[in-house]
């Protein structure tokens, strides 16, 4: 098989096997290489080495998940999957069924234009179960009042309604919290980027506003039936009595993403 | 003559901004009137558009409240105003307004929106804070919208989380058990491996004779607890004359396990030399008593084991 060079060639290094034709140019993954190359792609590689792949990127996913931030298919490609480039599909949907059958856990595309994943846990937790072996984070507390202001209110809160929300909680934005430092930067960054917030500004607003809405993490891990139950119990109410809330958390739960 | 944005700056109109539906005239500069063109009655009129947009502003929460129609009576001011509006600057202002006044509407109307109850984010602070546990002081104004009644305690925000967990399907974060796992590469392997082979060539030379001096020592303090259990067992018979003692009070150490299967171990070397006698009492419990040594050792009744 001959040989294109393409990008740079320091990933080509091969235990001696027959070479690989890759389609493109290194940086773009985006363009799936036509049929007959995977065939031949396959052709190179045994089983064995494309088992080995798929548990080196589930280890690199799992490691990645740490801090929450959503995991890049390039950064998948680049680190881990390097020559095996053109068998991404098959490994990491093969990662996927791992994840699945091994750990319990969804990876999830959140981004299919960008490719960009996120880790979810499959099973419910059951209540009074610990979550996980760390001790759950206030911040956690923190993020459901701002999740639950943002549903209660229709999907979409002005910044400002969350300040003077959290305000009344001791929660000030300029202030450094004990529990939770510089909150500012927490809410409308560390939340932003880990999915769980979406922070948009307000055209035509003057001074400049943003409005909060729920990021795709929090779409896919926050069960807005259980967020509706735990209110109808602060308020001593029925979750039905919010009937939009309502309706809008049973059509989620029938509908699962 | 486009609107220029009057150092209301962050706004971009490229658009003339002179239709606004009314019947008023345009403002380019062919229309312009000679009693329109005055100063002193546009920086009047320019005024008080400020003025308004500011009231809206400032009363932004008290307008959204379904209660009152206090945004109509703004439109209508702002009605009024335009009335007297010929150039563009003024009705650039109108135009601000009017985008406010708007925006205000808008979020008025999806408050209208929602059937059942509406959501109120103070009254839910409140029932949050009480979940968190807040200490109320004794005073209360009666004016909430302070905080300073009551405090948090240290907890609060860890109570708040752990019962919102199970809302979350996060994924556990995952992390090596024993810390992080070190790859060494062989050939420093190897060298460790002949390192460690040495080293246990001369500790095999050196237990046999560990090993004998152990089992001396061993039989040595059998034979010592052998007597000191004796001599326990002699002086409760000085002291209670002749009573017998019941066996499990005799062994039994409530602290120590260990030391009870050696308190056994040891008795049972005295009842095996003829030293004490073990037999079952009147309610079948084993009791241990003494041998009268002027009898021969057949009274010595060997334990049921």
């Amino acid at each position: 098989m001959s040989q294109r060079s393409a990008g740079s060639g320091a990933r080509r290094s091969r235990p001696g096997r027959s070479q690989v034709i890759l389609d493109d140019d290194e940086p773009d993954v985006s363009s799936q290489p036509s049929s007959s190359q995977v065939q031949r792609a396959r052709c190179s590689f045994t089983p064995q080495q494309i088992e080995q792949k798929v548990a080196e990127v589930v280890q690199f996913i799992l490691i990645k998940d740490q801090k929450k931030i959503p995991i890049r298919r390039a950064d998948v490609v680049k680190h881990v999957v390097k020559e095996y480039k053109g068998q991404y599909p098959g490994i990491i949907r093969r990662a996927g069924q791992t994840f699945e059958q091994v750990f319990g856990l969804n990876l999830v595309e959140i981004d299919s234009k960008n490719h960009v994943y996120i880790l979810v846990n499959k099973l419910h937790p059951l209540p009074g179960e610990p979550i996980s072996m760390c001790p759950g984070s206030p911040k956690t507390g923190l993020l459901f009042v701002i999740l639950s202001l943002i549903f209660m209110k229709g999907g979409t809160v002005k910044e400002i309604l969350v300040w003077n929300t959290l305000k009344k909680l001791r929660v000030y934005e300029g202030v450094k919290h004990e529990e939770f430092g510089d909150v500012k930067k927490l809410v409308t960054d560390v939340f932003v980027r880990q999915k769980y917030l979406e922070y948009v500004r307000i055209p035509h607003t003057e001074p400049l506003e943003h409005e909060f809405r729920w990021g795709a993490r929090a779409e896919q891990e926050v069960s807005k039936m259980k967020l509706l139950q735990f209110i109808g119990e602060l308020h001593n109410e029925e979750p039905q009595t919010w009937t939009q809330q309502y309706r809008e958390a049973a059509s989620v739960e029938s509908n699962p993403r | 003559k486009s609107g220029h944005s009057n150092g209301f700056g962050g706004r971009n109109r490229t658009e003339r901004v002179a239709d606004t539906g009314d019947e008023d005239e345009g403002a380019g500069p062919s229309g312009i009137h000679e009693d329109d063109d005055d100063p002193a009655r546009r920086r009047e009129i320019r005024s008080q558009y400020r003025d308004l947009i500011n009231s809206v502003h400032q009363n932004r929460e008290d307008m959204l409240n379904p209660a009152n129609n206090k945004l109509i009576d703004v439109l209508e001011e702002a009605n009024k105003l335009f009335a007297n509006v010929r150039q563009a600057r003024e009705a650039a202002l109108d135009a601000q307004l009017l985008v406010l006044a708007t925006d205000l509407g808008r979020e008025k109307a999806s408050q209208l929106h929602a059937e059942g109850s509406s959501f109120d984010p103070s009254a839910y602070a409140q029932h949050l804070l009480s979940f968190m546990g807040l200490n109320r002081l004794e005073e209360e104004d009666g004016n909430e919208d302070d905080c300073s009644d009551g405090y948090l305690p240290p907890d609060a925000w860890q109570r708040l989380s752990k019962r919102v967990e199970s809302c979350f399907k996060t994924a556990p974060s995952f992390h090596y058990m024993l810390g992080s796992f070190l790859v060494e590469p062989p050939p420093p392997r190897q060298r460790i491996e002949r390192q460690r082979k040495a080293p246990s060539k001369e500790a095999k030379r050196v237990m046999p004779i560990q090993l004998k001096k152990m089992e001396e020592s061993h039989q040595e303090a059998t034979e010592k607890e052998v007597e000191r259990i004796l001599g326990f067992l002699n002086k409760y018979y000085a002291d209670n004359s002749e009573s017998p003692i019941p066996y499990y009070d005799f062994v039994i150490d409530p602290t120590s396990f260990s030391r009870t299967v050696e308190n056994i171990f040891h008795t049972s070397f005295l009842i095996r030399d003829g030293l004490a006698r073990i037999y079952l009492d009147s309610e079948k419990l084993p009791c241990i008593g003494k041998i009268d040594f002027s009898v021969t050792s057949q009274n010595a009744i060997l334990p049921d084991l």
